[in-house]
């Protein structure tokens, strides 16, 4: 069964490169680029597992999860916080709103695939 | 590799986007436009250039960024404010990114210490507001380290550190004396028991055994003992725990907690070495309930149980790295095992791994917010209605004593002589007093002067030419009103410089100038007033195109010869633009006339000076202070009259001068040699003059550009101070008069405004 991943980033370089890590190793890869348009993928597909950023305009990280969260379909949902933050503040944000785990960017492909296989079944 | 080659063009794509979003943000904000969105936006577009970069390993894009973006940070949590040196800040840092961003794209090497400074003065600004140098710069570089490689920080440490640290420390030496059995290496007991989040963040502990299980031989026992009788079962409550035993020959504690990095915080852990004599000992120990242990061993009992169990366990492993836990575990448990584990397992088998490291990650954690909490007050923001409400009570106070000091005649100064002496203090202390209010609403021209650069560098890259802005003066205060209206002026006066003034690099060069112009802004006090220069070594005033455009548009009449002095002051009427074709730049020929009414509204005088082929400089006088204003009394006919001191050069009696007819109707008067213009006040403003004509006197004053203009008034009262009131909100703006103002005994006088009586006569022998 194909595994598929939801990836948020309004950086278009990174949605690039999750994209190609992810397709290499199997995964179905959606985009968005912000977390509304997260929100709209997630009403009409079924996904396994996210990936999302923080920082986002129109709707942040944190926000988006949260409203992921609120939806009762989806509790169960992995989200990863894709993060350059070390202070660990919006990490701790993230996880409070309700994020699994988190990869840290820059990220090294392998780990990226082994954190995902870490939180999907 | 293709693959990362079209990332980075992805990549610089992506920056050049960003770029022009930052330069959008930047005119918003210089403009004054500060608010959530835009300052998020900017943070954003760092963040993402930061993130690329670090996915490709240019780390001096990235270094630099950091800094930035922290710095951003700061700003948009509302820690640092946007002040206008920080926006110009950001606005070069912005340039040193772009060139960070181009270095990368060509390959080209940057100067190792690139962006410095810059870095220097964001950590600067950054520590000024956390007050605690050691700990940020240690926070800099620590941060910088771990951020790009993925390195886990372990747990975090709730308590207050010391505690956690005083507390293993007396657990150590009470229990580690004997000496140590050795444990057989490679064999971890784990405890887990997850709480109720771990399972609203989508985190499953069979996927946490899965991976455990990947790292070795793995025995998972359910705990059920907590588990309720199906009466009490809530749906989402969480009863169930967890004791897995792994063995691996060289797994590490490190390892295991690996495993669990995701729901830290979201569970208890607990990782137990099990040495060859403790296992058996721990293992029934272990079966009761995890939670709480009842009969401890009273000597710890204190200590430990001051903490929660979590603490204990969590402390010693954060900083500990993987041999050294796997050691000191392994000495120190096995001597526990048999006295204490049996009776509080938890807590004391967490204890072993006691490391003088442990207290620094969690007392930087604790300083940060301590940082935080001890802000110095080293200055308060104040509502300007606040200040301004001051400011009008102190001029009233000035106007008062005034009063009062005007109504001691000789007679009441004879006998009341404490009371003069109480006055004069009064007057000593009413002026210090209005000094240090008037020196709130000071702000240094900095302000202003730091947008000026990007709009030169704006203009040079739209006309083509090479300009440089040099600034001197910038801490030069003045009040905050004047200020606020000093920029658009500003902006004119240097758009005009650049594009009128400045000539091409190829004609600067064949009139043997450097090709580079030069605009300089400068302010200085001048006595009462604050001098702004824009001065540039460009082409100077065309007069004959001046002249000519002002004879077509009717401005100057035909038969008339106007001095170079008076064609360039030609420059400041209303609709007169000299530019052959209109460009963007200067506009449509509002510009210097928007500076000359500004300028005159806050009470100021502009005047320019020109130099064909040499270039100009425009001079922008302006008041100290808008509020009050040292002035000499005099007396036109019955009414009374002010002059600013700043202006007068001195005074005489008519009857002493000499005046003399000139052919245009006028009159001139001779002061040692230099022939001055004279301005009758009484017939100026159609008054009577009371007096013979060599009764009255003159006053000498010096408008703009040291052009002296003699006033003829019927008598000198005296010097005092005033409060400025604006005639144009209670009445109309008059010619010739700068203002109006309320004296000691009432009356109104109307301030003379010297400059606007010269400029209007000029016009009227013009016209």
């Amino acid at each position: 069964m194909t595994l598929r991943v939801l990836t948020v980033d309004d950086s278009r370089t990174i949605l690039a490169m999750l994209h190609h890590t992810l397709s290499n190793a199997g995964f179905e890869v959606l985009q968005a680029e912000d977390g509304k348009q997260g929100l709209d993928v997630l009403m009409s597909h079924n996904v396994d597992v996210v990936i999302t950023d923080i920082n986002m305009p129109v709707m942040d990280g944190i926000e988006f999860i949260k409203n992921v969260r609120a939806s009762g379909q989806y509790q169960s949902l992995p989200i990863l916080i894709l993060t350059t933050e070390t202070s660990q503040d919006k990490r701790d944000q993230g996880k409070a709103a309700g994020g699994t785990g988190w990869i840290v960017k820059p990220f090294d492909p392998d780990k990226l695939i082994s954190v995902i296989n870490r939180v999907v079944h | 590799m293709s693959d990362l080659d079209d990332f980075k063009a992805t990549y610089f794509d992506e920056c050049s986007e960003l770029m022009n979003e930052l330069e959008e943000q930047f005119a918003a904000i210089e403009s004054g436009e500060r608010d959530a969105d835009r300052l998020n936006a900017v943070f954003r577009a760092i963040h993402s250039i930061k993130g690329g970069a670090g996915a490709f390993g240019f780390s001096g894009l990235v270094g630099f960024a950091h800094a930035y973006e922290t710095l951003l940070d700061y700003v948009r949590d509302g820690r640092v404010e946007m002040t206008d040196d920080v926006v110009t800040l950001c606005i070069r840092a912005n340039d040193i990114v772009a060139d960070f961003i181009n270095a990368a794209q060509t390959g080209e090497e940057l100067a190792a210490d690139y962006g410095a400074e810059e870095k220097q003065r964001f950590d600067a600004i950054a520590r000024g507001q956390r007050g605690d140098e050691d700990e940020w710069s240690g926070e800099i570089i620590e941060e910088f380290d771990i951020e790009f490689t993925p390195v886990r920080v372990e747990l975090a440490v709730e308590s207050e550190p010391e505690v956690v640290v005083e507390a293993v420390a007396e657990s150590e030496a009470d229990t580690f004396d004997a000496p140590p059995m050795p444990a057989e290496p490679g064999h971890w007991e784990v405890r887990f028991t997850p709480f109720r989040q771990l399972y609203s963040r989508a985190n499953d502990p069979l996927l946490l055994f899965r991976e455990l299980g990947a790292l070795g031989e793995i025995n998972v026992k359910a705990i059920l003992s907590e588990v309720p009788p199906l009466s009490d079962f809530e749906p989402f409550g969480v009863y169930c725990s967890w004791e897995i035993s792994l063995f691996a020959p060289d797994l590490t504690e490190a390892a295991i907690r690996e495993v669990f990095e995701f729901v830290d915080g979201d569970c208890r852990i607990e990782v137990v070495p099990l040495g060859q004599a403790a296992a058996p000992a721990a293992k029934p120990a272990a079966a009761p309930k995890p939670v709480a242990a009842a009969p401890v061993a009273p000597a710890k009992a204190e200590n430990l149980l001051a903490l929660t169990e979590d603490e204990v366990v969590d402390a010693p492993a954060k900083p500990a790295t993987a041999p050294v836990v796997e050691e000191e575990a392994g000495l120190s448990f096995a001597d526990l095992a048999s006295e204490i584990v049996a009776a509080a397992p938890p807590k004391i088998v967490a204890a072993p791994t006691p490391k003088p490291a442990a207290p620094k990650p969690a007392s930087a954690e604790g300083g940060e917010e301590g940082g935080n909490r001890s802000v110095g007050v080293q200055s308060i923001r104040v509502d300007l209605d606040k200040v301004d409400r001051v400011v009008n009570m102190v001029s009233e106070l000035v106007i008062t004593q005034s009063m009062l000091t005007q109504q001691m005649d000789e007679n009441l100064r004879a006998r009341y002589t404490e009371l003069v002496r109480g006055l004069e203090v009064l007057a000593q202390t009413t002026r210090g007093l209005q000094d240090s209010v008037m020196a709130i609403r000071a702000q240094p021209v900095k302000s202003v002067f730091s947008r000026m650069p990007r709009l030169v560098r704006e203009l040079a890259t739209k006309t083509g030419k090479k300009i440089k802005l040099e600034t001197i003066g910038e801490n030069t205060e003045i009040d905050k009103t004047v200020i606020e209206q000093l920029s658009d002026p500003l902006t004119h006066m240097i758009r005009n410089s650049a594009d009128h003034g400045i000539e091409d690099p190829e004609k600067r060069k064949s009139r043997g100038k450097s090709e580079i112009g030069t605009i300089r802004l400068s302010a200085e006090q001048a006595g009462g007033n604050i001098l702004i220069i824009v001065e540039d070594d460009g082409n100077g005033i065309n007069r004959e195109r001046v002249l000519q455009l002002a004879r077509d548009k009717g401005l100057v009449a035909p038969d008339i010869t106007p001095t170079d002095e008076q064609i360039d002051q030609l420059i400041f009427a209303p609709g007169f633009s000299t530019a052959e074709a209109v460009s963007d730049i200067s506009g449509r020929g509002v510009g210097m006339d928007v500076v000359l009414s500004n300028i005159k509204k806050i009470g100021g005088s502009v005047h320019v000076r020109s130099w064909t082929g040499k270039g100009s400089r425009v001079t922008l006088r302006l008041p100290l202070t808008l509020a009050v204003l040292d002035v000499m009394l005099v007396k036109v006919g019955e009414s009374p009259y002010v002059v600013p001191l700043s202006s007068i050069v001195e005074t005489m009696q008519c009857s002493g001068a000499t005046f003399e007819r000139v052919p245009s109707g006028g009159q001139v008067l001779q002061v040692r040699g230099e022939y001055v213009q004279v301005i009758d006040v009484a017939q100026r403003f159609n008054m009577h003059s009371t007096k013979a004509a060599d009764e009255r006197f003159v006053v000498l004053c010096e408008s703009e550009g040291s052009q002296k203009v003699a006033l003829v008034v019927d008598d000198i009262i005296g010097q005092q101070q005033v409060v400025i009131k604006s005639l144009e909100e209670n009445f109309e703006q008059v010619e010739g008069i700068a203002g109006g103002t309320i004296l000691g005994d009432g009356n109104v006088a109307l301030i003379v405004d010297v400059q606007g009586l010269r400029t209007t006569m000029i016009h009227q022998n013009a016209a």
